[in-house]
């Protein structure tokens, strides 16, 4: 149990729970207070919408890379297992923010939703006007199902470990299959040249990437496959047990950037930063 | 004031028409920026040709050609252990409809060629973007990059919006053009989902967000945050969340029953038969003269074969240096090969007399144009190994074509101050 439930339930035995508080009421902040708050909260949403878009955009861009920006990188193994994992982390850390100091629970949401907007804005404007590339090409995932039952999961049992447990679980599980709906289409064969091939080999062929050679895709390199074809359901489960561990990291990582730490005014620091050129002087 | 802001503004407007125009096609891909022991000494590209340089939108070219893999392999390059063989465009500007190697479809990458050896390619390309285009050949090697071959500029007439690539799936599902195959479900599903989590974020947002809330936090009154309608209402959404999942994912399974998983793995390819070669060539000594953008070649030639041989052509990087007077030399560059890869001055040599059945005599020859410098060739005098490479060709009487590697140490000289 944390220490903001723990107030909470001393507050309601002190009978200070009141059945027509609400939280402007509670929070004593006047008419005009309220006015700047709220315009304060709208430049904050404008703010954290632009910051994370970019952010989280960044981050999958740089761990999970092709595997989430090319069709024919969407395999039955690594893509279900690594993108998730990458995917979790800051939507847990924003998870921590929104949770610890506002008891809101949708910084999952938040990030998953900066992450949509992020690439239905760089994927057909770098690839689609720029340089020419069909937008299925570079269709991206999206993880805003797991996100919503990440919150809801927090939003339930109110505790980081549960939520890390069964929220950074089910994230990475329903990774999959909420995707399946979106890529099947492209796991129908063609046969090419006298090859069998996927919808998803045949774009990435048709389309050439120069710098791109077909052997740098890592399609089911290991021995997952030993379980036939049900190597995304093993790779959606064992995503699930390391996004326990991701989203429990991210959370407290989360927490402390958040976190603002002062050093003490003494006559050492004030040495170190050259306003006193002798801490003994100062002493 | 007034007059430097106006220069300002010129001067901006100028960038950015500047930069308008610079980025309205690509002029070049970078092919000159890869260093000399890699164009000179890895692979060597000859017999390319185009069959087209003008096609229409949706209008096939193919791109034939061979290459060797040089022998005298940089030791800073890996081996050709996984290639994969494509085309080097700006873009998809055109698309490939089948590639092969040795007659082996090329889809997918190679294993192990063999370093000594010939390979034939050809690729069928078709024309997607309207444009001027420079092609290459490109073979890719796992830890080395892409080498391309001489590029060629194809003008691609008509409108993009006319381009198809139509497939029948092997379940008899027709497509009539891949390139917009799937997307449009794509979005529905994202819509559903941004549709989801918009309901989410707006449930909590209209509400008092940050300040208020957490004031009350701040006052121990949890319970004004988060109402049992909070938890009834997200409960609710969490389970509508996973009906979405499976339920569209059983879905999707009952629409595309017969599936496939990406196809991946390499290929494996026998190189074309060795080529008859009568002549045996030891450099013996090659040096560049920079400021005569010139390379002189001295070689100990040996005639093994039963009919005399006239030096055809020295090849290398894609340059070609041609013999203008051994015979046949007018029909060795063919009409379509780049002709900013073709030294207009040919190729000297010390001594035309042709090499005599069993007959071993040192030759010179010089290779000189100022393609060296504009294609950027230069700086193998600044590699570590100091090396060259290239194919020298002959021809005897009856225009039988041969082709030997050469390679060794090369010096340079410099100007003199």
């Amino acid at each position: 149990m944390n220490t903001e439930t723990l107030q909470h339930l001393q507050g309601a035995a002190a009978g200070q729970v009141h059945a027509k508080d609400t939280v402007i009421s509670v929070s004593g902040l006047s008419p005009k207070a309220l006015h700047f708050s709220r315009v304060f909260e709208l430049l904050v949403v404008a703010a954290i919408i632009m910051l994370f878009a970019g952010a989280i955009h960044l981050h999958v861009l740089l761990l999970a890379g092709d595997w989430d920006m090319f069709l024919d990188w969407k395999d039955r193994q690594y893509w279900p297992l690594l993108t998730p994992v990458v995917m979790i982390m800051f939507p847990a850390a924003l998870q921590a923010i929104f949770w610890t100091y506002f008891r809101l629970p949708i910084g999952a949401t938040v990030g998953a939703t900066c992450l949509m907007l992020a690439v239905s804005i760089s994927r057909p404007a770098s690839f689609m006007w720029w340089t020419d590339y069909p937008l299925n090409l570079v269709l991206p995932a999206q993880m805003i199902a797991g996100a919503i039952v990440l919150d809801v999961i927090l939003l339930v049992f109110r505790n980081a470990l549960f939520t890390a447990i069964f929220g950074g679980f089910a994230f990475a599980f329903l990774f999959y299959p909420s995707n399946y709906a979106i890529f099947a289409p492209f796991y129908v064969p063609v046969s090419h040249q006298g090859m069998m091939a996927s919808m998803a080999d045949m774009i990435g062929y048709v389309y050439p990437r120069s710098a791109t050679p077909e052997y740098i895709r890592i399609i089911e390199r290991g021995t997952l496959r030993t379980f036939g074809d049900s190597a995304s359901w093993v790779s959606a489960l064992f995503g699930g047990f390391i996004c326990i561990f991701m989203h429990y990291a991210w959370w407290y990582l989360g927490i402390a950037m958040s976190s603002m730490k002062f050093l003490p005014n003494n006559a050492k620091v004030m040495a170190l930063m050259g306003t006193k050129s002798d801490a003994k002087a100062g002493a | 004031m007034i007059h430097k802001a106006m220069k300002m503004f010129t001067l901006w407007l100028g960038l950015v028409v500047l930069a308008g125009v610079a980025t309205e096609s690509a002029w070049a891909h970078g092919e000159r920026s890869q260093e000399p022991y890699l164009r000179t000494r890895t692979v060597q590209y000859y017999d390319v040709h185009y069959d087209k340089q003008t096609v229409k939108v949706n209008e096939e070219f193919t791109l034939v050609g061979k290459f060797r893999l040089m022998e005298d392999w940089p030791d800073a390059v890996s081996l050709p252990e996984t290639v994969f063989l494509s085309a080097y465009s700006p873009g998809p500007m055109i698309t490939r409809v089948e590639s092969y190697l040795n007659g082996v479809p090329a889809r997918q990458s190679f294993s192990k060629l063999e370093l000594g050896r010939d390979y034939e390619f050809k690729l069928i390309m078709k024309g997607r973007i309207p444009g001027r285009h420079h092609i290459h050949p490109l073979l890719s090697i796992e830890g080395s990059g892409p080498l391309v071959g001489p590029g060629q500029w194809i003008e691609v007439t008509g409108s993009k919006a006319d381009y198809v690539m139509p497939v029948t799936t092997l379940n008899g599902l027709k497509i009539d053009n891949i390139e917009f195959y799937g997307s449009a479900r794509a979005l529905k599903w994202y819509g559903v989902w941004i549709a989801l989590a918009a309901f989410w974020l707006l449930f909590w947002l209209v509400r008092p967000l940050l300040l208020p809330r957490w004031m009350a936090l701040q006052k121990g009154r949890e319970d004004v945050l988060i109402s049992t309608r909070d938890v009834t209402v997200g409960v609710i959404l969490g389970v509508v969340v996973v009906a979405i999942t499976f339920g569209g994912y059983i879905y999707a399974n009952k629409e595309y029953p017969y599936v496939v998983p990406l196809q991946a793995g390499t290929n494996k390819v026998d190189p074309l038969p060795l080529p008859k070669n009568d002549v045996k060539v030891v450099v013996t000594k090659a040096s560049y003269d920079v400021p005569g953008r010139a390379m002189y070649v001295t070689a100990r030639m040996t005639n093994n074969g039963p009919e005399a041989v006239s030096i055809l052509e020295f090849a290398t990087a894609n340059l070609r240096f041609v013999n203008l007077q051994a015979p046949g030399a007018d029909k060795v560059i063919s009409p379509d090969y780049p002709r900013d890869l073709v030294a207009r001055g040919g190729m000297g040599l010390t001594d035309q007399k042709p090499l005599m059945p069993g007959e071993t005599r040192e030759i010179k020859f010089e290779a000189s144009d100022a393609m060296w410098e504009v294609e950027r060739l230069v700086s193998f005098l600044t590699d570590v190994d100091s090396k060259f490479g290239g194919l020298l060709f002959f021809v005897d009487k009856s225009g039988n074509r041969m082709m030997t590697e050469i390679g060794g140490p090369i010096l340079p000289t410099f100007t003199a101050l």
